[in-house]
């Protein structure tokens, strides 16, 4: 299954934000301001926000958003606590399980690493944007048919993985499978059932 | 954990067909008064639904992020709560100051303990709640507290050491009065038969081996956590619990309310193998702080752990060092086993691990068990997935191995000589074929080059627990749709699901046309879900209340269809004349010709009765390849062989089977919980250095499971959960072994100490 994402929407946010400054962050402390600049192409000077609460929009399952949050929030939670879209899960919150793992224009990323504002001018897709129980997309239907899941908890995230493994090689094999999913963890051990229904949705088409 | 049987006069007596399908056995059991006659062999090949495969109901929700865990939970107004826990692992705490955290723009309630000593790091000591995560967090950075250090312990040996600081002193250790304690040391609790000496001194051939294994933390992947909220007296409690109604019970108590006033929720739960069991946590009062919490800032508040905190506090699995001495004549019976186990569950008691021990391989005449308990500066143990039982199992099994290779006998042929259950007599077979045991060494380590491949094996045992203290609902609405209503959780075993299979072959309809209610204490009271007893627990119930259901719709059928209601049947979907089939009506137009709007039936569990085998079986078998070069091993293949009465729904049992070999392969190969021990703080407090297995390391995985009747109850069913895991470490152990001579007797069995096995392995040959 190769299903195309939308593109990212090429927009600034506001006077002084170009998208290319939201590309990387540095500086991140507890109540400090937040430095947004590009890494090695910056020309100008990074723009400094914070440290209170900003208006950030986000481009979340084809619909802008905006949330208002210390620059200090990761996207993880801005998208769970501000947008209320829970499906991506908190686990480890440093970026070790693959719990929280959603789409930045189509590439797999841990939204518990990601500062909400750099994920701005970005198309970001949750898990709640593939499917919904009554239109589920194709790996998850696979998902539900193979039995691939117990608790659930890690169960968003290996879909969002196994959806971006898809899109890029539509006919992986069992290796390439276990490798693009090596980010995520499962404590129930769910993993050959994963397996099986991303394979399954590959045969499918 | 599982409760003794109410005692309860019997008094119907039924035949049953018991055992298992190849070997059917005339059994007589004596069941309460009102049960039903238990479903056994004869009723298998009937079957309708059960048995069959069926996805779970709440897998559309899980895969579409849209299930509701209790991290997910947002009410109007919520606070975010946040613990505080010791920083240090041994001493007096000298004052806890929260001036500077309340001050703090954003806080709303602060709570500190009133405890005054330290016994393990992460033990609570105080907390907040804030408006967002993030402030919580400052918040709880700003808690001062002083604190008087001692000197502290942090390991299962050195803890046994002379002079060993002591984790309590005189009277304070957990465990009662009556236990030894010398140092950090209590016990023994003795068990056994016969006399071991006078075993011994039959035998042709004895070996003695210790073995030892680290803490493991149970490392769900959603953190203990509650909401909690107050509606006047009115307290709500969503958690992410195996009990809601233990839950309630404990928090009601610590917060001095009636229960009436406190309704616990858990509809769906990411994952508890046994640390979910108490009200907050082994370790943490987590659930009644944020309670206190919420009713002190006048909102809700959510309090979550995060990772670190769930690696400290929430439960882990003693950590063990095991003696095992077996002695047996020349081919292969066994005359004695000596097993001497030391297990540390931190400052709690009930470290023992001799279950499999008391039960394997019970024709043994002279068996002799010592079980102590140690005390460290950690946090307490949790019961995890088969408490005991894998520490216990991989010792003993691994040590059968060895007699094996002493006496020149295939591992498997010793096992064979020496089972006890007729069951388990009957899983090798299938299980040796699944794994392919010919290909295994003839030698251990004979094949050529520096990757080598081995096959082993081992065995495990569980036992038939059940929990009387069941109610079940049943509604059939006027238009045909059907409702079942438990108190009991789905903890991702499926729980919700295989009930509703259990009612729709009661019911004569498809489990998807039933809607089950679980996890609420609204609903009619389920047991915990720990130690295996949930499906086996409630599914009896189920089919009573079905049952009753299904007597009063024939009463208002019968008359549409001009019969007796006795003469009836359903099945697909039909209601029926068992004699004559095409007098039917469907079940929705039997539905209709209800008088009222619905037929409601509550059935209360029968008590548990004789049973065909009291314990449950289940054998292992494990391919692993290693590099000796290296020393990484990659476990190949597993096949796991388990009894679990009648399998209710092989979709998801199968899962449980398959993630217990995953999980124990992970405890084998992965898994050390490490405590600095100039700081005794966890080093490990996460999943990146907390190793769990991952994708790439997954192997080839099989669930055979063998049907057996009777389990005691009206349904034939028994717990899987548990027994799954118990067998997996000494199989992985046993064939590395296979594989390359070198015996691992210390786990985890990472690449440094299989290159130390090695060349231990070499220096002997
Ligand atoms: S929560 Fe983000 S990787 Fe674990
Ligand atoms: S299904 Fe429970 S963690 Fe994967």
């Amino acid at each position: 299954m190769a299903r195309k994402l939308p593109a990212a929407e090429d927009q600034s946010r506001a006077p002084g934000f170009s998208r290319r400054n939201f590309l990387k962050t540095a500086g991140v402390g507890a109540a400090a301001s937040t430095v947004v600049g590009v890494g090695g192409a910056c020309t100008k000077e990074p723009t400094v926000i914070g440290p209170d609460a900003t208006t950030l929009r986000l481009r979340v399952n084809g619909t802008t958003q905006t949330v208002t949050v210390e620059p200090r929030v990761t996207l993880l939670n801005a998208l769970r606590n501000e947008l209320d879209l829970t499906g991506a899960k908190e686990v480890c919150n440093r970026g070790a399980c693959g719990g929280c793992t959603v789409l930045l224009d189509g590439d797999p990323i841990k939204a518990c690493m990601m500062l909400a504002a750099d994920a701005e001018g970005h198309e970001i897709t949750t898990v709640e944007g593939l499917g919904s129980p009554d239109e589920m997309s194709p790996l998850q239907k696979a998902f539900v048919e193979a039995d691939a899941l117990q608790c659930g908890f890690c169960t968003p995230g290996f879909v969002v993985s196994g959806t971006a493994l898809l899109a890029k090689n539509p006919d992986p094999t069992l290796d390439e499978i276990k490798d693009g999913l090596a980010g995520n963890l499962c404590r129930c051990g769910t993993y050959s059932r994963i397996f099986e229904a991303v394979q399954k949705t590959a045969r499918r088409g | 954990m599982p409760q003794e049987d109410k005692a309860q006069e019997p008094s119907v007596t039924f035949k049953v067909k018991a055992g298992l399908p190849s070997d059917p056995q005339e059994m007589e059991v004596h069941a309460a008064e009102g049960d039903l006659k238990p479903w056994d062999l004869e009723s298998l090949p009937g079957f309708q639904h059960m048995g069959k495969p069926y996805p779970r109901f709440d897998g559309p929700l899980k895969v579409t992020g849209r299930a509701r865990y209790t991290y997910d939970i947002k009410l109007p107004g919520m606070l975010y709560g946040r613990m505080v826990g010791a920083t240090i692992p041994a001493g007096t705490i000298v004052s806890i100051d929260t001036t500077k955290a309340e001050a703090l723009p954003g806080v709303k309630a602060v709570w500190s303990t009133e405890s005054k000593k330290v016994r393990f790091a992460g033990q609570d000591v105080a907390a907040v709640a804030a408006v967002s995560p993030e402030v919580a967090m400052d918040a709880a950075r700003l808690v001062e507290v002083t604190y008087e250090e001692k000197p502290f312990i942090h390991e299962l040996r050195a803890a046994m050491e002379d002079g060993a600081p002591l984790v309590f002193t005189e009277g304070e250790a957990p465990g009662g009065e009556d236990q030894r304690v010398r140092g950090n040391v209590a016990g023994p609790r003795r068990g056994g038969r016969g006399n071991v000496a006078a075993g011994f001194a039959q035998a042709a051939a004895t070996i003695e081996s210790t073995y030892y294994l680290p803490v493991h933390t149970h490392s769900c992947l959603e953190t203990h956590g509650v909401v909690a909220h107050w509606e006047g007296e009115q307290l709500t409690v969503y958690s992410s619990t195996q009990g809601v109604y233990a839950t309630r019970e404990g928090l009601a108590e610590a917060l001095e309310t009636d229960r009436k006033n406190v309704r616990v929720i858990c509809e769906h739960m990411g994952g508890g193998f046994g640390s979910k069991l108490s009200p907050s946590a082994t370790g943490s009062a987590f659930a009644m702080v944020a309670c206190k919490l919420a009713k002190k800032a006048g909102a809700p508040v959510k309090l979550m752990l995060d990772r670190h905190q769930e690696q400290l506090c929430t439960g882990n699995a003693p950590s063990a060092q095991i003696t095992v001495k077996i002695g047996a004549k020349k081919d292969g019976t066994l005359t004695a086993v000596e097993y001497t186990s030391y297990g540390s569950a931190g400052v709690a008691g009930g470290a023992g691990t001799a279950g499999p021990a008391n039960t394997l391989y019970a024709n043994n005449p002279n068996l002799k068990v010592e079980e102590y308990a140690v005390f460290t500066n950690t946090g307490p143990s949790a019961p995890l997935r088969a408490p005991g039982h894998s520490q216990g199992a991989f010792a003993l099994e691994s040590a059968m191995d060895e007699l094996a290779e002493k006496l020149g006998i295939d591992p498997l042929e010793l096992r064979k000589k020496n089972e006890s259950s007729p069951i388990r007599a009957a899983e090798y077979d299938p299980g040796v074929k699944a794994i392919g045991w010919e290909r295994r060494n003839k030698k251990a380590g004979d094949t050529p080059g520096p990757k080598k491949r081995g096959i082993g094996m081992a065995n495990g045992n569980w036992y038939v627990f059940a929990n009387p203290n069941v109610t079940v609902e049943v509604k059939i609405h006027r238009d045909g749709s059907v409702e079942l209503f438990s108190g009991s959780q789905d903890i991702g075993t499926g729980f919700r699901t295989a009930m509703a299979v259990v009612a729709a072959e009661e019911l004569g309809i498809a489990p998807t046309d039933i809607t089950s209610h679980v996890g609420d204490t609204q609903y009619p009271q389920g047991p915990s879900s720990g130690g295996s007893v949930t499906t086996n627990s409630v599914a009896p119930a189920v089919r009573l209340a079905a049952n009753e259901a299904k007597k009063k719709l024939f009463e208002v059928a019968a008359k549409a269809l001009d019969a007796d209601p006795g003469e009836l049947k359903s099945e697909g979907g039909k209601v029926f004349v068992a004699a004559d089939p095409a007098r039917a009506l469907s079940f929705k137009e039997a539905a209709s010709k209800m008088p009222g709007e619905v037929i409601d039936c509550s059935a209360d569990r029968k008590t548990q009765y004789e049973t065909f085998r009291r314990d449950l079986a289940g054998t292992q078998f494990a391919e692993v390849e290693v590099d000796t070069e290296t020393g990484e091993v990659r476990v190949l293949k597993m096949v796991s062989v388990n009894d679990c009465g009648f399998p209710v729904n092989s979709l998801t049992a199968k899962n449980q089977v398959i993630g217990a070999m995953i999980q124990g392969v992970s405890w084998a190969l992965l898994e050390d919980r490490i405590v600095d021990p100039n700081v005794g703080t966890m080093v490990n407090p996460n999943l990146e250095a907390y190793k769990i297995l991952s994708p790439k390391d997954m192997f080839e995985a099989e669930s055979i499971l063998v049907p057996q009747a009777n389990l005691g109850n009206n349904t034939s069913v028994a717990g899987l959960g548990e027994p799954p895991i118990v067998p997996t470490l000494g199989a992985v152990a046993n064939a590395i072994y296979n594989a390359t001579g070198a015996r691992l007797r210390e786990l985890p069995m990472t690449p440094d100490r299989v290159l130390a096995a090695l060349a231990e392995a070499e220096g002997r040959a």
